[in-house]
């Protein structure tokens, strides 16, 4: 097939030879992706692979299939074909739940927080710790033991270092964007997950909120979580991701060390692909 | 966070709502401005105007008309205590008081063919379980808007209501049935119960500083705590003291304080009430947390439902007598919706409280019984609670988070 072949190509020797084979170290690591909508091609044989520790950006122009990808990854559409390696061992993701248990975490665009709960309620949505000794009550009507979400979430915030949020107890509503992405992302890390996907997280974001939500993202690198950030923004995207999958057209046409390439390459192989790749491949 | 120097009027509402304790604020206001209306106002208005008035007659806030007025509230909160967790999933009930009839109705019915009161009692609540999980299934399963199919409730249950009274009216002289409004609980054992509950809340209170404390999270401030059961314990004595100054607490009442204290300890405490709110606050991020939407939207519907029911049985209690025009044909549903939302629970979801509903109710019943009582007609009782009920609404509209629904 020709443009697995090209995207293999491309994945494995970018146009400078990757000094560290990231390949084996890969956390998780799927290939030859492939998916369908009706007679739409929208994943023809994409590979992608992030390790512990990295921050791998995802870009391409609109359409190329970034999003479907990311949806593929946590198990929101289920791939027609391809193999998902968690750590080197095959797995098998069949929906949201999987993705869930194998620690593969999304922050989607809109967040989906709860304004009208406060920062400790939104971290443990879906998940409140109960008190013990309540067994004979059905799970769901048992006391929340609140002081222990408190703590779970003063954890998670701290760990992020987001500073500028005084209390687990405000209420959504009134944060920043900025801190509502924190909150997030926090959601999304204290599940447990060990990859975290972002989806634009500063599309709608002030300079300072931005600055906020990188330095999240790099706090998410230094404890070891493998980050798939997904941005149009080559300014945030160069300041912290350490590689750089492009997708074009449903495939991929590279992937860069970020130290070794420039925003205008990245420009030109999103927008018209490597001439050079596509030549070599035909 | 919010720099305070530049916060507007609406700003401070919305802070002051959204503050656990500072939601109950506009409801007792307006409970002390009508309150101070209707039993200083007028009477020492009348005292001064009229030259042959003898002595100032303050009758709205004589412990009689109290104990009244708690009584004629009572259906109205159940009511409205049941329509709150509702609102708070954003969805509405305007079947309620049809329920409420159906089951009153049905009630009656079964304690003239002999069963006795508890047992009618029993099945009544389960057939207005049935009848609101029924509604909430259709909204929930179907996708039919809350608006329409309990609509059709209203309409449909009126007729069904009419169906099983043919005569629109049957008495009730159940023991058990008429004992829930005519048991007094004696004088002192309403003050225990009173300091009882004064006494677990401080307990509770310390207990709670104390565990933040080890747990090395911020505390409550003193004058919020402290604040808080001073005002809780004010309205509680003052309350029995009022009624036992003219009977004693009725058993209805108890119920009602017992029925609602549940509610509230379910809504905001369990893993249930939870997702209520977060259904309310933001149904997709319910859903994307692995919440079951339509289960906790039936099952919601279903506790309006059992209080329909409760509500029909304490009507039909205190009235003796079960009527079409008392439940599905009156103002009841309406009086019910206004109480929730004067209560402060929004009409767009995910805020409000079941405490709320029972204050809102008052406000209700005190403006009806006020107007009565200064001998107004029908027709200004009605511009009224109109009145007051678009001021309820703005103020909810107003301190709305920005950014909401607008």
């Amino acid at each position: 097939m020709m443009t697995a072949s090209t995207t293999t190509a491309g994945h494995q020797a970018p146009p400078t030879a990757p000094p560290t084979g990231a390949g084996d170290r890969a956390h998780l690591r799927v290939s030859g992706i492939h998916k369908h909508f009706g007679g739409v091609h929208a994943l023809r044989g994409v590979d992608f692979e992030v390790a512990r520790g990295e921050v791998m950006a995802l870009v391409g122009d609109n359409g190329a299939g970034k999003s479907t990808l990311m949806k593929v990854l946590a198990g929101a559409h289920v791939a027609d074909a391809g193999t998902f390696h968690l750590d080197g061992q095959q797995v098998h993701v069949g929906g949201p739940k999987d993705a869930a248990a194998l620690g593969i975490q999304i922050v989607y665009q809109d967040l989906a927080l709860c304004e009208n709960l406060d920062v400790a309620a939104n971290l443990s949505l879906g998940a409140e710790p109960v008190r013990p000794g309540f067994g004979f009550l059905p799970r769901l009507l048992r006391p929340i033991d609140d002081l222990r979400m408190e703590v779970k979430a003063k954890r998670a915030i701290d760990q992020l270092q987001v500073r500028t949020l005084k209390s687990v107890r405000a209420q959504v509503g009134g944060l920043s964007g900025g801190q509502r992405q924190a909150i997030a992302i926090a959601r999304a890390v204290g599940a447990d997950s060990s990859v975290v996907m972002l989806d634009e997280p500063t599309a709608a974001l002030g300079v300072a909120q931005t600055r906020q939500v990188l330095n999240v993202v790099k706090r998410l690198r230094e404890t070891g979580h493998a980050v798939i950030y997904i941005s149009h923004n080559m300014r945030d995207i160069f300041e912290v991701s350490d590689r750089i999958c492009v997708l074009r057209h449903g495939a991929n046409v590279a992937t860069w060390r970020t130290q070794d390439t420039t925003p205008d390459e990245i420009v030109v192989a999103m927008t018209r692909g490597l001439e050079k790749e596509v030549g070599r491949a035909g | 966070m919010q720099d305070s120097a530049f916060l507007g009027m609406s700003d401070r509402l919305r802070i002051l709502r959204q503050s656990r304790f500072g939601a109950f604020a506009p409801v007792l206001f307006a409970l002390a401005a009508i309150w101070g209306y209707f039993g200083l106002a007028l009477p020492l208005w009348d005292y001064l105007t009229t030259p042959e008035a003898q002595n100032l007659r303050l009758i709205f806030l004589s412990p009689r008309n109290i104990y009244n007025l708690f009584m004629q509230s009572a259906v109205i909160a159940t009511l409205a205590v049941g329509i709150t967790v509702v609102l708070l999933l954003g969805d509405i009930d305007l079947s309620a008081a049809a329920t409420a009839g159906v089951c009153a109705a049905l009630l009656g019915v079964l304690v003239l063919a002999g069963l006795p009161g508890w047992a009618a009692c029993v099945i009544v609540i389960a057939v207005g379980a049935v009848m609101g999980a029924a509604q909430g299934m259709l909204i929930a399963y179907v996708g039919i808007p809350s608006f329409v199919v309990t609509l059709a409730g209203l309409l449909g249950f009126q007729g069904l209501m009419q169906k099983i009274l043919p005569t629109g009216n049957l008495n009730i002289d159940d023991p058990f049935l008429r004992g829930i409004s005519r048991i007094l609980v004696p004088d002192m054992l309403g003050l225990a119960i009173a300091a009882l509950i004064v006494a677990g809340m401080i307990a509770l209170s310390l207990r709670r500083q104390h565990r933040r404390r080890e747990a090395g999270l911020e505390q409550d401030s003193p004058i919020a705590v402290w604040g808080q059961i001073a005002m809780v314990a004010t309205l509680l004595f003052g309350a029995v003291l009022t009624l036992n100054a003219y009977r004693s607490v009725p058993l209805l009442i108890l119920l009602l304080v017992a029925i609602t204290a549940a509610l509230g300890w379910v809504t905001t405490s369990t893993p249930f009430g939870r997702s209520i709110f977060a259904v309310g606050g933001n149904a997709e991020s319910a859903r994307r947390v692995g919440m079951n939407v339509r289960r906790i939207r039936v099952a919601a519907f279903a506790i309006v439902g059992i209080m329909a029911a409760v509500g029909g049985i304490f009507g039909a209690s205190r009235y003796g007598s079960v009527s079409y025009t008392a439940f599905a044909g009156g103002s009841l549903l309406l009086e019910s919706i206004g109480a929730a939302v004067i209560g402060g629970t929004s009409l767009f979801g995910g805020r409000g409280s079941v405490w709320n509903a029972i204050l809102g109710a008052l406000v209700i019943g005190s403006l009806g019984n006020g107007l009565d009582l200064s001998g107004a007609s029908a027709a200004d009782k009605l511009m009224f609670s109109g009145a007051i009920l678009l001021l309820a609404v703005a103020l909810d509209a107003v301190s709305r988070p920005a950014g909401q629904g607008r």
